[in-house]
């Protein structure tokens, strides 16, 4: 099957580790050029590289999230340096943290803001593109309790609702709006390792409850993420999408 | 990742140059030094009977008239406060029929046996003898209880059984100048522990003297030291290695997420790591500057430390037992006393001190020291996992199969015990 992404223009937040990086790595090796904004500089360097790596053009700046007019600023610069824009993955978040109101403020900057931000900045270029699509990552955490109460479940749940919106009101502009929501996720770096070496009592203990014993690889959640955004998936808008290798038990209707 | 260590030129008052690397050599350490009585027997007689010894806190005995009772082997040394606030130390026997004196700590005018109510002044002579005239040979000739060499430095108080010893400045050199910083004497102690282990004290002193053991024992804790990258320095007689804390270490990648041992680290600081919008590798240098800007505001002054004092663990051992975590606000000290008869037990001393902030209220009454096996309570994860390691090294020591030690470079600390150990043992 041909995903159609080749030549596609596409935008992904936090795209430098983890999940965001394997999509963006994807997108590039089937052909589209790819921007990423993330923290660090080296990771971006790195994957820029990689990006390039698949002959196709490049964009990053280093940003921190919560940063608004940085999170703007990279998404219009990308469209500028690209001359438009196909596809925005906002998959920039803050992670877990506690249940302590200053982390309320930066789940809420992070992970939802920036996400709104970017599809602001990048609605006027993705009206004009012939096979938009945003896709939103939320997390398997909105959809089912999951560790402790805190920030970052009650933002990955509020992304659903909002990208359910948006892909309503963006339908007949031609934007598709899907939302994926990867179960726990391991990769080098990831959190998940470093909870498994420094909690893990609550590493064993959320693995216990996966039927496959192990957690996805970034690139798993990658190639469902890269199906949905691309052209592939011309007809699902509005799908909120579980890849979680059966971490959930509820039943979906 | 580089972790940003003080460099030659930056303030400190703790000498932090690197002291060249003995060399000695790559022989194995024979097992026997943790096994034998006979070596047992010639550590009591050449080393613990010599050396000067920690004894307790000189908040242990604050007032005139407190006393704590203190062990070491088959001896035990009461230490006690006197009028002109000096400290003063004697075996802890009556000199009637040998039985002991004191026990425990509390505040007395004078020490009264249990036994025929023999009674002496806090100075040690004999205050009342009942029934004197029933002894027609009179007073025993000592005049009163046996005294040890007492010197108080620091906030602690030393002993020596050995009146014709070394003075406690020639022992203690050149820590006076280490650790004189971190005004321990300034420190609230606020737990106080006695743990029988099924190890030899040295089996214990060995585990806190290397953190080689951190990726096998203490994993959690790559999530906040760089356990390999480290400066050791050994002394004449003393050791120690500055360990690198608020990190990451190099075993492990870094992520976003900031490890919750590092943020609450950050939290004791004042510092609202939801805030903090850096790389975890440079939480380390953040916290050192929070602290350094607004210490004098949470009541803490840091005035004497280096940077990276105030966040790393300055990691002292005082030949040949004491293990000291140093930190800016706090003191983890370890007493490592040998066993009465047995090679394969000890006693683990854990007394923990602590700077209280501003808003902080010490606590009322000061910890009474509390006595325990190995497993009938917690110390805290990174000691239990330490204290639920040591009985198969111990065991594993007497072993057909296993002759001795086999050090590699991040063990230069035991392989310098061992030298200053056989300096004054003399022989295997």
């Amino acid at each position: 099957m041909d995903l159609g992404l080749k030549g596609m223009k596409a935008a992904v937040t936090g795209g430098s580790r983890g999940i965001g990086k394997s999509i963006a790595t994807l997108l590039a090796e089937e052909g589209c050029d790819v921007s990423i904004c993330a923290r660090g500089e080296e990771a971006i360097a790195a994957t820029r590289a990689e990006i390039e790596g698949h002959g196709v053009r490049s964009f990053g700046a280093a940003l921190q999230g919560r940063d608004g007019d940085s999170v703007r600023q990279w998404t219009r610069d990308t469209c500028e340096s690209f001359g438009g824009l196909d596809l925005l993955v906002c998959s920039l978040s803050a992670g877990g943290g506690t249940n302590e109101e200053r982390y309320w403020y930066r789940s809420f900057e992070i992970d939802l803001m920036s996400a709104t931000r970017a599809v602001e900045e990048a609605y006027p270029h993705l009206k004009k593109s012939d096979n938009a699509s945003i896709l939103i990552i939320s997390s398997m955490a909105a959809a089912e309790t999951f560790v402790s109460p805190m920030a970052y479940n009650s933002m990955k749940a509020a992304l659903v609702t909002w990208s359910k919106q948006l892909a309503e009101q963006y339908a007949p502009k031609g934007i598709r709006v899907n939302c994926l929501q990867p179960g726990p996720t391991m990769f080098p770096g990831s959190n998940w390792e470093m909870i498994k070496v420094a909690r893990s009592r609550t590493y064993s203990g959320v693995l216990r409850q996966q039927p496959t014993r192990r957690m996805a690889e970034a690139e798993e959640i990658a190639r469902s993420a890269v199906f949905l955004a691309s052209p592939a998936a011309q007809w699902v808008t509005g799908a909120t999408l579980r890849v979680d290798g059966g971490y959930t038990k509820g039943v979906q209707f | 990742m580089t972790i940003q260590r003080v460099k030659p030129g930056d303030f400190t008052k703790t000498p932090i140059e690197k002291t060249d690397d003995p060399d000695f050599g790559t022989d194995m350490i024979p097992k026997e030094r943790y096994t034998s009585h006979d070596f047992m027997q010639k550590e009591w007689d050449r080393l613990w009977t010599k050396i000067w010894n920690w004894g307790c806190a000189s908040q242990d005995i604050e007032e005139p008239g407190d006393y704590i009772v203190t062990s070491l082997g088959k001896e035990e040394i009461l230490l006690t406060r006197q009028p002109d606030g000096t400290a003063r130390g004697f075996y802890n026997v009556c000199q009637h029929r040998g039985n002991r004196l004191m026990m425990g700590q509390g505040n007395a005018t004078t020490f009264r046996c249990n036994y025929h109510h023999w009674e002496y002044k806090l100075s040690g002579e004999f205050e009342n003898i009942p029934d004197i005239d029933s002894f027609p040979q009179g007073k025993p000739p000592c005049g009163g209880l046996t005294e040890v060499r007492v010197e108080e430095w620091n906030g602690f108080v030393f002993f020596s059984l050995d009146p014709d010893g070394e003075s406690f400045d020639d022992f203690i050199h050149p820590l006076k100048e280490h650790l004189g910083p971190y005004h321990f004497e300034r420190m609230v102690k606020v737990t106080d522990w006695t743990v029988e282990w099924e190890c030899n004290w040295k089996t214990s002193v060995d585990a806190f003297n290397e953190s080689y053991h951190v990726q096998g024992i203490h994993p959690e804790l790559l999530y906040f030291i760089e356990d390999k990258h480290l400066q050791i320095d050994t002394y004449e007689k003393h050791n120690r290695y500055l360990i690198p804390f608020a990190t990451i270490s190099h075993r492990v990648n870094e992520t976003t997420e900031i490890p919750h041992l590092i943020k609450h680290a950050m939290k004791e600081a004042g510092m609202d790591p939801a805030d903090f919008d850096g790389r975890v590798s440079e939480i380390r240098g953040a916290l050192q500057k929070h602290k350094r800007e607004n210490g004098a505001e949470m009541g803490i002054d840091y005035s004497d430390l280096n940077d990276e004092q105030l966040t790393d663990d300055y990691h002292y051992m005082i030949f040949p037992n004491i293990t000291m975590n140093t930190h800016a606000e706090d003191l983890m000290l370890f007493r490592q006393r040998p066993h009465e008869t047995d090679p394969d037990k000890m006693y683990f001393d854990v007394q923990m001190f602590k700077l209280f902030k501003k808003d902080e209220e010490p606590p009322k009454r000061k910890p009474r020291n509390e006595r325990f096996k190995h497993g009938e309570r917690s110390m805290g994860l990174v000691i239990d996992q330490d204290a639920a390691n040591l009985p198969g090294v111990q065991r594993g020591m007497h072993s057909a199969a296993f002759d001795g030690l086999w050090l590699g470079d991040q063990e230069l600390r035991i392989r310098h015990f061992h030298k200053v150990l056989m300096d004054y043992v003399g022989e295997d």
